[in-house]
């Protein structure tokens, strides 16, 4: 099945969403690059990793007070 | 080079305007005026404007006066015109979104930016044409047009913030707020040749704004010169209690920190990812903004952006799966009235797994962290180009079209703006040339979180010894 054939499968039968044009087709095709770069960043995620951390890393990263 | 540009009164800076209005020797009605007339004159061939209510603004601008005229305090917006991207709500009034879809939305709310900029005695003269959803970054629309290049018409204007962008550029406003997910105020700033800053995330409020996506939309202005944007952002700036993802951190006097002094500032500039595949003509303008820079004082080093991988894919997928949620609706229910583009981004999204999406939020903090200790342990603030490519034509980007390649160009315009709204960092755009077909070039400028005060001052000291930010595109008067 091709990749485009795996995300309408996935898109209507989770979302109830349809492929609205060829374009979409093309674009849903080019998600191959994002499951590459996420296949090239298997290992990274470290295990204590939480969503909520963000905005305390923006204060944390922020230029220190003189 | 900061001397006002002779001729119209809206060649003068957003700044030279507020102090002309507030010693008396121009009104806001006169300014307003002429920015209603010049709408009248070019838009026709720009588009930047979706709806205008001169009538509206002239009693604004007329009150404003009579205020100026009794001694009453004054806002440090007092008696300026501006319009902004029509996504931010006021109440009754219309915000299409750019879209068939909202073309009657008349919200019951406003903005609370939009509150701020009128308190600081702004007037709103309408809406700007923008991406549909703000959901391009090249200013195509089917519903009410594209916005063009002032530049050149054939061109893009940029997206999302099109009209913003182009209505700067023109010399229409003298600010407009635009909105920033991937690069939307930056790469219209960039392409059309105007200053436009993306705060830090979460430093403006984003109540009664149209959402694309939660974790990296952010809100800020386009303007004629960084010295402007700093004016607009002390206005916006600040937690606001109906935006509970708006912080609390205190918002910097950003026009004090205009000195032009770089002495001792460290810029880097990244040996990795930014300058990949770049056109020549944009890798020229970007040597010379360096050795400006040197000129003004700050050393220059290289550095490497830890973890750039992750951010560009991480970056690629959290506002699509975002996106895609917000318009899940409309995607079932009503998929026709989106633009041929806008269905195609929008429906990918229902293909990435959550752990993926989950897996970016998880990490954005950690991959923030160590470039707070990779890079700016080593510089104060880093640099790239905005755009690695030069401006492309509306017919080359045209998705809608069929166009061949439209969809690779469209994708690639946004590569070195969206990774900093990834790690939420503060990034102005800056002009910095003409490419050989005479449109505009920009760069960059990123800081630590909150360090909103630093990169204004980087570029408004580069505008001080360039005047690039003060051309005008042609046809222009």
């Amino acid at each position: 099945m091709s990749l485009r054939e795996t995300v309408a499968v996935q898109a209507v039968t989770w979302t109830g969403i349809s492929e609205p044009n060829d374009a979409a087709g093309a674009m849903a095709h080019m998600l191959a690059f994002s499951i590459e770069g996420f296949a090239a960043l298997r290992g990274e995620l470290a295990f204590e990793d939480e969503p909520s951390s963000f905005e305390a890393a923006l204060q944390e990263t922020k230029e220190p007070t003189s | 080079m900061n001397k006002p540009v002779q001729g119209s009164l809206l060649h003068l800076s957003l700044t030279e305007a507020a102090a002309a209005v507030k010693d008396g020797s121009i009104t806001s009605v006169a300014l307003t005026t002429a920015a209603l007339e010049a709408f009248n004159r070019v838009d026709k061939v720009i588009n930047s404007s979706i709806w205008l209510e001169g009538a509206v603004a002239l009693e604004a601008a007329e009150a404003l006066d009579k205020k100026r005229e009794s001694g009453a305090k004054l806002g440090p917006l007092h008696g300026i015109p501006l319009a902004h991207k029509d996504m931010y709500y006021k109440a009754g009034k219309l915000s299409t979104c750019g879209s068939s879809i909202r073309k009657d939305f008349r919200p019951a709310y406003t903005a609370t930016v939009i509150e701020r900029l009128e308190e600081a005695g702004s007037v709103t003269l309408g809406g700007l044409n923008m991406a549909e959803f703000a959901q391009n970054p090249t200013g195509h629309n089917q519903h009410y047009g594209h916005c063009r290049n002032p530049w050149h018409p054939d061109y893009c204007a940029g997206g999302s913030s099109s009209g913003s962008g182009a209505a700067v550029a023109a010399r229409l406003v003298y600010g407009a707020l635009g909105s920033d997910t991937g690069g939307s105020i930056r790469l219209p700033a960039s392409i059309c040749g105007v200053t436009g800053i993306k705060p830090t995330q979460t430093r403006v409020s984003r109540h009664g704004v149209m959402p694309l996506s939660f974790s990296t939309d952010n809100v800020g202005p386009l303007t004629q010169t960084a010295r402007d944007a700093a004016r607009f952002m002390a206005v916006i700036a600040g937690h606001d209690p109906k935006d509970p993802t708006s912080s609390h951190e205190p918002v910097a006097d950003y026009e004090a920190a205009l000195t032009g002094d770089l002495s001792g500032m460290i810029i880097g500039v990244p040996t990795n990812y930014f300058f990949d595949g770049i056109d020549a003509d944009v890798q020229a303008a970007f040597d010379q903004v360096v050795l400006v820079l040197k000129e003004r004082g700050a050393v220059i080093i290289p550095v490497t952006i830890p973890h750039i991988d992750a951010i560009a894919t991480y970056g690629g997928i959290l506002s699509r799966v975002e996106g895609g949620t917000i318009h899940g609706e409309w995607m079932r229910r009503r998929p026709q009235d989106y633009a041929v583009h806008l269905s195609g981004r929008l429906y990918p999204s229902q293909g990435i797994p959550a752990v993926y999406y989950v897996e970016g939020l998880a990490r954005r903090g950690p991959i923030l962290k160590a470039v707070g200790k990779e890079v700016f342990g080593l510089c104060h603030a880093f640099i790239t180009p905005t755009l690695r490519v030069t401006v492309p034509t509306l017919l080359s980007t045209d998705i809608d079209a069929g166009t061949p390649g439209a969809i690779e160009l469209f994708q690639d315009m946004s590569i070195n703006t969206r990774p900093i709204n990834y790690l939420g960092l503060p990034s102005v755009s800056v002009p910095c040339g003409l490419d050989p077909n005479g449109l505009p070039i920009g760069f960059q400028v990123q800081g630590r979180p909150f360090a909103e005060a630093r990169i204004l001052a980087i570029a408004d000291a580069y505008q001080r010894d360039t005047d690039w930010h003060r051309r005008l595109p042609p046809n222009v008067s």
